[in-house]
């Protein structure tokens, strides 16, 4: 038994150390010897996993923190409280990969700063810029109390903590607004390349698609991560709030479906969809993955209550949404631009160490902070060692 | 006043000599060698399509999308009429790649501080009077620059005398007009010109809807999310009292039954 254990440590660890070295080798690559070294960009495809892995799928994720928030501070949904924390925490941590993220994609990053005293108050980015720059502040201010209660200063704490208090409920609608206004910017991105995406993704509401697609995503991640932490560390959820946010997911898979079909219809876009075509595929994968599988799928009480077929639903739609980012920002631009885009290695490896160091920092967070209910400390201390602490929610 | 200053392209007259990609390159010290699409060392090239030679550059637009996408301004119309690229605030983030419907700016991807490039109609020269590289450098007139209005009476004077002439100039009108006209014998779909896919609108007026509607997001938002809130308190504190009516109504009957 303990020898079995022990060769899944290796394993892990193994993993995180390949994902760490090949990481810092791409990142060294980017920032020392440019784009065309560690990327497969080109004027035909001027953004590609970065901007559809790193920031679209990054924020889309992070989409759970704003809407647990504005359920139990606003609609005073109590049920969902002990999910509150670790769901802001999915978002604040999703928001810092997206930051660091950022610096990897534009061109100068010691610019990063320009577009908080440069406005272009007609750009769709510069207003993603600043809901993003201004919601990482919200969100640190939301996070901040998991960190505060465990200074030693007892005046410092109670001080900072009661501040807290007393604005939060302003902070918490001004973050569920401003995630609704850049949730559909991001897709709001894309309005000006008309003509560039493939109509199958491309419509005068992809704003709209964004936002309604970007809620089931990020309430199926903290599902995932919720029930990782439970698995391999010492804390215990209520498993029926992870059942209704099944059910939640679903309820709101089946809106977004709802509007995908309108979208299709109005834009008289079906034709595309039965054509012999790369984008026809991708399209059809992705709507197998976000919405047909997790719809019929989470329908079923038999799913909803077992862990297990839980969190594989809900990586289905995280996987789905994946597909569906991917599919706006690079898919669907291929073929008008005359491109074909395969992202390098140093592309993905950059990526993928972010969100390592995401999960890794997610994992020590609920280790050591309050961030879901702990369960009394087992005798066997290794079991919080056993897995691997949300790894697989890369996937 | 300054007078809108634009370029007419005339595909009939062109010959192919590529003389305004050469003195482009020159005058901007890059290699003269020719390629075959616009890069970072070529702001203008002449493609051939079938005997037809038709020249790529910038289309200097009325109201550009690249100077509406840019997030921090970098990119702007200057009265004169070129789309002029300011690299001091640029931060590399492509998106004017991705906006300009004729897919025309071109980054350096090999350099480790990179920025855009593309044709800026020798906005230096003639801000000091004088004419792109480019047009001075055409043989035969098929590339010709002079003032918006007579070049659009110029561009309807050839059209008019020679009947081969599709009578149509691209680019006045097209995605709400630019500073670059072109006029063709063969159909310009055949020659690879798109139709803008505004039509004859801007295409920044694709991104306007969206934004325009986060001042009414923002304050019908906020009201319907301060309204949840008050309601969401209010029945708290419903609930509360009630709670506290019973605890002392069973108070009291427990009192009274324990005489």
């Amino acid at each position: 038994m303990i020898a079995r254990i022990k060769s899944e440590i290796t394993l892990w660890r193994a993993i995180v150390a390949i994902i760490f070295v090949t990481g810092m080798y791409a990142t060294y690559i980017r920032f020392f010897e440019g784009f065309r070294a560690s990327t497969n960009l080109s004027d035909q495809m001027p953004w590609g996993l970065w901007v559809g892995l790193s920031t679209l799928c990054g924020i889309g994720l992070s989409a759970a923190g704003f809407g647990i928030s504005a359920a139990v501070y606003l609609l005073g949904m109590e049920r969902y409280r002990p999910i509150l924390r670790a769901s802001i925490l999915i978002s604040f941590l999703g928001y810092m990969t997206v930051c660091v993220g950022y610096l990897y994609e534009i061109g100068l990053p010691w610019r990063f700063w320009h577009p908080i005293v440069m406005w272009n108050h007609r750009s769709v980015l510069f207003d993603v810029c600043i809901c993003i720059m201004t919601y990482t502040t919200v969100l640190t201010f939301e996070f901040a109390p998991a960190v505060i209660e465990k200074l030693p200063w007892k005046r410092f704490r109670e001080t900072v903590l009661h501040f807290h208090h007393k604005i939060l409920i302003g902070v918490v609608m001004a973050g569920v607004l401003l995630s609704s206004m850049h949730q559909s910017y991001l897709g709001g991105l894309y309005l000006i390349a008309r003509g560039k995406v493939h109509p199958l993704w491309y419509s005068q509401y992809m704003h709209a698609m964004f936002y309604l697609s970007a809620i089931p995503a990020g309430l199926a991640l903290t599902v995932m991560a919720i029930y990782l932490s439970m698995r391999s560390l010492n804390v215990r959820v209520d498993f029926s709030i992870l059942s209704d946010c099944g059910r939640m997911i679903q309820l709101l898979l089946i809106v977004f479906a709802f509007f995908k079909v309108l979208d299709l219809t109005a834009n008289q876009a079906w034709s595309y969809a039965f054509q012999r075509t790369s984008e026809a595929g991708y399209f059809w994968l992705e709507m197998l993955l976000f919405l047909a599988i997790p719809i019929c799928l989470l329908s079923f009480e038999s799913v909803r209550s077992n862990p297990e077929r839980l969190y594989w639903s809900s990586a289905v739609v995280v996987a789905g949404f994946l597909v569906n980012r991917l599919n706006v920002s690079i898919n669907s631009l291929q073929s008008a631009m005359g491109t074909h885009y395969v992202p390098k290695w140093t592309e993905m490896a950059s990526s993928v160490l972010i969100i390592a160091a995401g999960v890794i920092a997610f994992r020590y967070a609920v280790i050591y902070l309050d961030i879901l209910p702990k369960l009394p400390k087992k005798p066997e201390g290794f079991t919080r060692w056993m897995s691997n602490g949300g790894l697989a929610a890369q996937a | 006043m300054t007078t809108k200053k634009a370029m007419l392209i005339d595909i009939k007259r062109c010959v192919g000599c590529l003389s305004c990609e050469t003195a482009c390159k020159q005058l901007h010290g890059f290699s003269t060698d020719p390629e075959p699409t616009l890069s970072d060392t070529a702001f203008t090239v002449v493609e051939t399509r079938g005997d037809k030679f038709v020249r790529k550059i910038c289309m200097h637009c009325e109201d550009p999308a690249c100077a509406s996408a840019c997030p921090v301004g970098a990119i702007s119309k200057s009265a004169l009429g070129p789309v002029l690229y300011n690299a001091d605030k640029c931060i590399g983030c492509r998106y004017c790649m991705l906006a300009c419907p004729y897919s025309v700016p071109r980054y350096q991807w090999t350099k480790l501080a990179p920025f855009v490039k593309k044709c800026d109609m020798c906005s230096d020269r003639i801000k000091a009077g004088g004419q792109p590289a480019c047009t001075e450098a055409c043989p035969v007139q098929a590339s010709v620059f002079g003032n918006r209005d007579e070049l659009i009476a110029e561009a309807w004077r050839r059209i008019r005398e020679d009947s081969s002439y599709v009578p149509h100039i691209y680019g006045v009108e097209e995605a709400g007009g630019a500073s670059v006209f072109f006029v063709s014998d063969v159909p310009f779909e055949k020659l690879g010109f798109k139709a803008a896919p505004t039509g004859t609108q801007p295409v920044p007026t694709l991104t306007a809807s969206a934004l325009g509607d986060s001042p009414k997001v923002v304050i019908m938002g906020g009201t319907i999310l301060s309204a949840l809130y008050w309601i969401t308190q209010r029945r708290r504190e419903v609930a509360l009292a009630d709670a506290e009516e019973k605890a002392a109504i069973t108070r009291m009957k427990d009192e009274r039954s324990q005489p």
